[in-house]
């Protein structure tokens, strides 16, 4: 079961100017979807999409099993969201700016201080939120999000200008909170990094094309498909020919030679059986295969 | 009830606001000039208490200086100021987050906006009050004041100033929901303003936006005899601006 579904999304800001094309993004409920890719591919025009903040333009946006074009209030009403930058009332205080949304959402005047607890800002008091630093707006924003106990929580880039610290906390946070409340979260980031550790699910876009989705296991098996080893010989078509009478096939890379194996006894063989034919052997690098050369590698 | 609670919401979000303060002292602005010019001017002040029709002149002393200019310049800064609030703190993406209907949350924006201009009618009539007794109390040999007070006068004087008012606030509204920049919906509010005030004399100067309140002034003063049909058109201004303004807004392609 999905919590959020769309079908061949697309989005153009003109003729020329095409931001989003066909995506088809699958949430499953319950999950932590880490939404990922480079600055300026899509994420948070697809998220504004899925909030109802642009207007569709092509394509479908199903949520909780409803169309959102004709569902929207339905649906913001179990939504909780944070985009791009926080969106405070600077010349209000953190209970003030939650007392606005309880009073929309029409949610027990607890739930304040209630997720001032939760987000740590319970001793903020009368002070403004102008004058918070960037690291209290994210948690207020998030204790916004969270004011309604929503069923799904999109969040753009929550951890942006935090401190390695604060990073920490939000993750644990948000990690606490799917876990306890199963509420289905997805999280766009520019930095596979800071998003591995949380995540359950991830989906990788680039210039408005999805690369990528499914969940961190499918996407380190995908990556395993592809590790291997480079070698830099003097003598590449030399090498090549030993690599081939011992049954593997290589091609050429730039200056490599790509064997698509990571066996260890294989790879000191053919090392050997080089040196032994008086090819000189520069380098022998394995391709890496953590998440984020996966990343790399998609949105090359 | 929805509606409550989106008017409820735009509330709290004036306060300690500028535009809050604005609505406040602006209020009592004038009166407190019009007191301190009483209590100087002790001896004139004097005979003017005496008199059978003191209520009636220090009513329209007052709103002297307040239809001509302080009352537009200070719609066209509240109103803006109201508007704005989502642009400045960029939270338009946060409100047309919630589970709101757009029709409701420009309603609510617009009903907080009016209600604070009744809220300054209503605070500067306790003003023009108490400046009108206040100096009998502290001048001395000052008796109180002995006409009675004009109310049916100033409830319908305020009323009017009111709905004259509609056509600056139509205005504005429309342009601070389509303009992030702050100067433009006071650039142009000032300028319509500049344009009221030029064309005063003109025969049709009741067509001019902005102009129906300064109009309603000179007519209820004596200053100009010929009835004009402002608050018509003013009311007509209110409806089709913010018509237009609503659909605008909710025909917005980027609602945050």
């Amino acid at each position: 079961m999905y919590c959020i579904e769309t079908h061949d999304l697309c989005y153009r800001f003109s003729k020329e100017q095409s931001i989003l094309n066909r995506i088809n993004l699958q949430v499953p409920t319950g999950s932590i979807f880490g939404f990922l890719g480079p600055n300026g591919a899509g994420k948070t025009t697809t998220l504004r999409l899925l909030l109802g903040l642009l207007k569709k333009q092509d394509g479908s946006i199903s949520i909780f099993g409803k169309d959102l074009a004709k569902n929207r209030i339905n649906i913001l009403r179990n939504t909780g969201s944070m985009i791009e930058s926080p969106s405070l009332y600077g010349h209000l205080s953190a209970t003030e700016n939650l007392q606005i949304q309880q009073v929309m959402y029409q949610c027990a005047p607890s739930r304040i201080s209630e997720v001032l607890e939760i987000v740590g800002l319970s001793h903020t008091g009368r002070k403004k939120t102008a004058q918070f630093s960037l690291g209290m707006k994210q948690r207020l924003s998030i204790a916004i999000a969270l004011l309604h106990n929503p069923s799904l929580l999109i969040l753009d880039e929550p951890t942006n200008g935090l401190d390695p610290n604060g990073i920490i906390e939000i993750r644990e946070l948000l990690k606490k909170i799917n876990a306890e409340q199963q509420i289905t979260m997805v999280i766009s980031s520019h930095l596979l990094s800071e998003i591995e550790k949380l995540v359950t699910h991830i989906g990788i876009i680039n210039k408005g094309e999805l690369l990528f989705q499914g969940t961190l296991s499918q996407l380190q098996t995908r990556q395993n498909l592809n590790a291997g080893f480079l070698f830099r010989t003097n003598n590449n078509a030399k090498a090549l020919t030993i690599i081939m009478n011992n049954g593997w096939e290589a091609t050429e890379q730039n200056e490599f030679l790509y064997l698509p194996t990571t066996d260890d006894l294989a790879i000191a063989s053919l090392n050997r059986q080089m040196v032994q034919a008086g090819i000189e052997v520069y380098r022998m690098v394995q391709q890496q295969n953590d998440l984020e050369s996966i990343f790399i590698n998609l949105v090359k | 009830m929805n509606f409550l609670y989106c008017f409820k919401a735009e509330w709290i979000k004036k306060r300690r606001s500028l535009a809050a303060w604005l609505v406040i002292i602006g209020g009592f602005f004038t009166p407190a000039i019009i007191t301190c010019a009483a209590i100087y001017r002790s001896e004139a002040t004097r005979k003017a208490l005496l008199k059978p029709d003191f209520w009636n002149k220090h009513w329209l002393a007052s709103w002297d200086t307040i239809a001509m200019f302080l009352l537009p310049m200070g719609v066209i800064l509240a109103t803006s100021l109201v508007t704005q609030v989502e642009f400045k703190n960029n939270t338009w993406k946060q409100l047309h987050t919630t589970p709101q209907s757009y029709t409701r949350l420009f309603l609510a924006k617009l009903a907080v906006i009016l209600t604070m201009l009744l809220q300054f009618l209503v605070i500067f009539s306790v003003g023009t009050y108490l400046s009108g007794i206040l100096p009998s109390l502290i001048i001395s040999n000052a008796s109180w004041p002995t006409g009675a007070i004009p109310y049916q006068k100033i409830f319908s004087d305020s009323v009017f100033f009111f709905v004259d008012c509609l056509p600056i606030v139509a205005i504005q509204f429309l342009l601070s929901l389509q303009f992030k920049n702050f100067l433009v919906p006071v650039g142009g509010g000032m300028a319509l303003w500049i344009t009221s005030m030029v064309s005063l004399s003109w025969k049709y100067s009741y067509l001019v936006p902005f102009s129906q309140g300064a109009l309603f002034y000179l007519k209820t003063s004596g200053r100009i005899s010929k009835d004009l049909p402002v608050h018509e058109v003013a009311l007509l201004y209110f409806t089709v601006i913010t018509g237009i303004s609503y659909i605008l807004y909710i025909t917005k392609k980027e609602k945050g």
